[in-house]
């Protein structure tokens, strides 16, 4: 189980974290969150598409790094085979919210969490998250920034979603994947952008995706979908086919 | 004689009214088409809509996704909740015994008729459970979809439960922001007649005349234009179904988070039968009973006893609402220029929920067939008639059957409602021939069934009804395939239960998030 804490120089002086990529780190993930303002890096990379969150239902913009679960194509022994997805990087931060009193209001502020659990999480490898007398170390605050970016690049994602499946934008995609020895792999649970309804938007929807961002952010996840075959590459290579 | 049909005169509002409204708004009023049909659908705020009916069958999110309302809005404002099927307690014999008609079909039903294999194993396992897992979901009052589901789609086939006093003001709302109906809100008082005996108009208080080509008669109870000015003959069935009142009342959940049932539960009593209705905010519960059997007092006193079994609720606390049945229908729902529509084209028993069924049926059929013009409007109607005349018999026969295979004879009630003196010969026939086999697609061929084959077998097989065993070469042939199927069944049941969340937990999640619609 997970065990955050508010992160401070008094309780975590000592503390480091394993910045290493790797399986026993939980880093075999087979798909990783993503959202608009990574998209240019990611689709560099890696296929970008939609699926629902199990809990909510909500869609949302996902890094595909494998052909099935629990398999990371670009995670090797040396460490992490290219870009790495904030959302996998931020490990084992997370936001946390904190009610604080200010000029007698109560406010709910956003506060750097520590998973304490996390098997990154030790006294003696890694990044350490303070200086010898209580500094902030360079690793500590740069996480503190990726986290502020994740906070407002998902926030933002939401509209961006909503804005696509208001102009019916989202369609349902079922991932064929063949391997060079004949099998077939079929994913399910995908989604991407529906291009007949995007080329068939009015002047005004379409200038409407400009200037919010948004219709970089579509091509981005149109172009990502190149990356399908260095995903397909990598499994006949592990595969020895 | 060949006037153009142009304007549709719905008189009455409730859920017939305006679900009858929405339907043919949605296909004939949109503003697209070249001549559109105007609507105008007359109500009174004086009268009280009578707001019994809060079950619905599955088609209900095929006309809901057809008039254009998302289901997100509708759980949300109807108070509405999952309904997967409905469970029958005590009706084979007042020992607690139970079964369920559950919404979804048996296992590969149009391909193989598992309810003949499932014979020779019918003392070891109940048919719901061999041939369907909805039960299973339904006892662990489990929800038919996830909250990935997009709307109307579902991982186990489900109805609703909804509060209709607040569904009728959703629909009219959007009839009337969306869809184009005109609304006037005033009272009927008179009816002028063409000399050919057509409703010309009605003379409303406020507005005047209101002139129509067709009428449609939502009036209720009332029957403002099919009985009061047309006069068409009412034709009742209380020798077959006898019951012909029930005493209703709102029953608030123990916890606002106690969970929310899959099903309508039925218990049947000493001298008729209680239904129980989960919505997100209360319980719905009713006695249905006959009033030649047992007094007003009587019926109280057996609907008080099962709120203070079921909950923690002093019945002398809440409202307790009495309403009459006249069980039957009319000779003709569409005579001359007018179709009656909802109670004032007849009224059952809400056994199975037939009741809000009935007007989504007759309201598609107009949309479906609307009459281009005056002259041929007799031949639409004759066929419309024919048409609900054999699905008020077939109701008829389906809630009989529900009686006439108990074995309960605790009561005179029960003696008199099990009798098979005034069986339909329909019903005789179907009860013969089902000693030598099972109820299946040939049924359904033969009669263009309003219920699937499948629901008289839950019914058939819930109450113990018995079929001689003879294997065909055909049944042979397939027992191994039939086999595999009902272990698939149980694997279904298994993954189901593991995979579905609670009705309480599904609901709280679509008002927070709501479904996506892809």
């Amino acid at each position: 189980m997970a065990k955050f804490e508010l992160v401070n120089n008094i309780a975590h002086k000592n503390i480091k974290v394993n910045t290493k990529a790797s399986a026993q780190f939980g880093d075999n993930v087979w798909f990783a969150l993503t959202f608009p303002d990574e998209f240019r890096a990611i689709q560099n990379q890696y296929p970008i598409f939609f699926q629902k969150n199990s809990e909510t239902g909500q869609f949302m913009p996902v890094a595909l790094m494998g052909v099935k679960q629990n398999e990371n194509l670009f995670l090797t022994d040396d460490g992490w085979d290219g870009y790495i997805p904030a959302t996998i990087k931020r490990h084992p931060f997370a936001i946390g919210h904190q009610q604080q009193n200010q000029g007698g209001q109560t406010e709910l502020t956003r506060v750097l969490t520590i998973d304490m659990e996390s098997p990154r999480v030790n006294e003696t490898q890694g990044e350490a998250l303070f200086l010898e007398y209580g500094g902030n170390s360079d690793y500590l605050d740069q996480m503190a920034d990726l986290m502020e970016a994740i906070h407002h690049g998902v926030e933002k994602s939401a509209h961006f979603i909503e804005t696509l499946l208001g102009y019916e934008l989202i369609e349902q995609f079922t991932l064929d994947v063949t391997l060079n020895d004949g099998s077939q792999n079929q994913m399910l649970g995908f989604y991407t952008i529906n291009e007949d309804k995007l080329a068939a938007l009015s002047d005004e929807q379409t200038l409407n995706l400009v200037k919010l961002g948004y219709l970089q952010a579509i091509y981005f996840i149109i172009a990502s979908h190149g990356n399908i075959a260095e995903l397909v590459k990598r499994k006949n290579k592990l595969l020895g086919l | 004689m060949t006037n153009a049909v142009k304007q549709v005169v719905i008189v009455g509002g409730g859920s017939a009214g305006w679900l009858t409204a929405s339907i043919l708004a949605a296909e004939h009023s949109v503003s697209s088409l070249q001549n559109p049909i105007r609507i105008t659908l007359i109500e009174s705020s004086d009268i009280p809509t009578i707001g019994v009916g809060e079950g619905t069958w599955p088609s209900m999110r095929d006309t809901l996704q057809q008039i254009g309302i998302s289901e997100t809005t509708f759980l949300n404002e109807c108070d509405a909740s999952f309904k997967q099927g409905s469970k029958f307690i005590n009706w084979r014999s007042s020992t607690g015994d139970s079964y369920f008609h559950p919404f979804s079909l048996p296992e590969s039903f149009n391909q193989l008729n598992l309810a003949e294999h499932w014979l020779p194993y019918k003392n070891e396992v109940p048919f719901d459970q061999a041939v369907c897992f909805q039960d299973a979901l339904c006892n662990a009052q489990l929800a038919p979809k996830q909250i990935s589901t997009p709307e109307y789609n579902f991982i186990a086939n489900y109805g609703y439960h909804l509060d209709a006093g607040k569904f009728a003001p959703l629909l009219k709302s959007h009839c009337t922001e969306k869809l184009g109906v005109m609304h006037i809100d005033d009272n009927v008082q008179d009816v002028r007649l063409t000399s050919n005996g057509d409703v010309a108009s009605v003379f409303t208080e406020k507005h005047g005349e209101i002139t129509g080509d067709l009428f449609i008669d939502c009036s209720g109870l009332h029957s403002l234009l099919i009985d009061k000015a047309l006069k068409v003959p009412f034709v009742s069935c209380k020798e077959v179904l006898f019951n012909d009142r029930a005493l209703a009342v709102q029953v608030p959940y123990q916890h606002p988070d106690d969970n929310i049932n899959s099903a309508t539960h039925s218990t049947a009593v000493d001298n008729g039968w209680i239904w129980d209705i989960g919505l997100q905010s209360r319980r719905g519960i009713g006695h249905v009973y006959s009033s030649d059997f047992c007094t007003k007092e009587q019926a109280f006193d057996a609907l008080s006893r099962y709120v203070s079994d079921t909950s923690n609720c002093d019945i002398n606390k809440l409202t307790v609402r009495e309403l009459q049945i006249n069980p039957g229908y009319r000779e003709k729902f569409w005579h001359k220029n007018v179709v009656a529509i909802g109670m004032s084209a007849g009224f059952i028993e809400p056994l199975e929920a037939s009741a809000i069924a009935l007007i989504e049926l007759s309201a598609k059929f107009i949309r479906d067939q609307f009459p281009q013009n005056r002259a041929v409007m007799d031949v639409i109607a004759k066929r419309f008639n024919k048409k609900f005349h054999q699905r008020w018999q077939q109701i008829i026969d389906f809630l009989k059957l529900h009686y006439v295979l108990s074995e309960r004879d605790d009561s005179k009630y029960w003696r008199a409602a099990t009798s098979t003196e005034t069986l339909s010969q329909t019903l005789r026939d179907k009860l013969l021939l089902w000693q030598y086999q099972t109820p299946y697609l040939y049924d359904s061929f033969e009669t263009e069934e309003l219920f699937p084959a499948a629901s008289y077998q839950y019914i058939y097989y819930g109450l113990k009804g018995k079929t001689a065993f003879n294997p065909s070469q055909k049944w042979h042939a397939e027992h191994a395939k039939a086999k595999a199927l009902f272990q698939q069944n149980q694997q279904k049941r298994n993954q189901l239960q593991q995979q579905l969340e609670p009705n309480r937990v599904l609901l709280n999640k679509i008002k927070q998030y709501g479904l996506t619609t892809i």
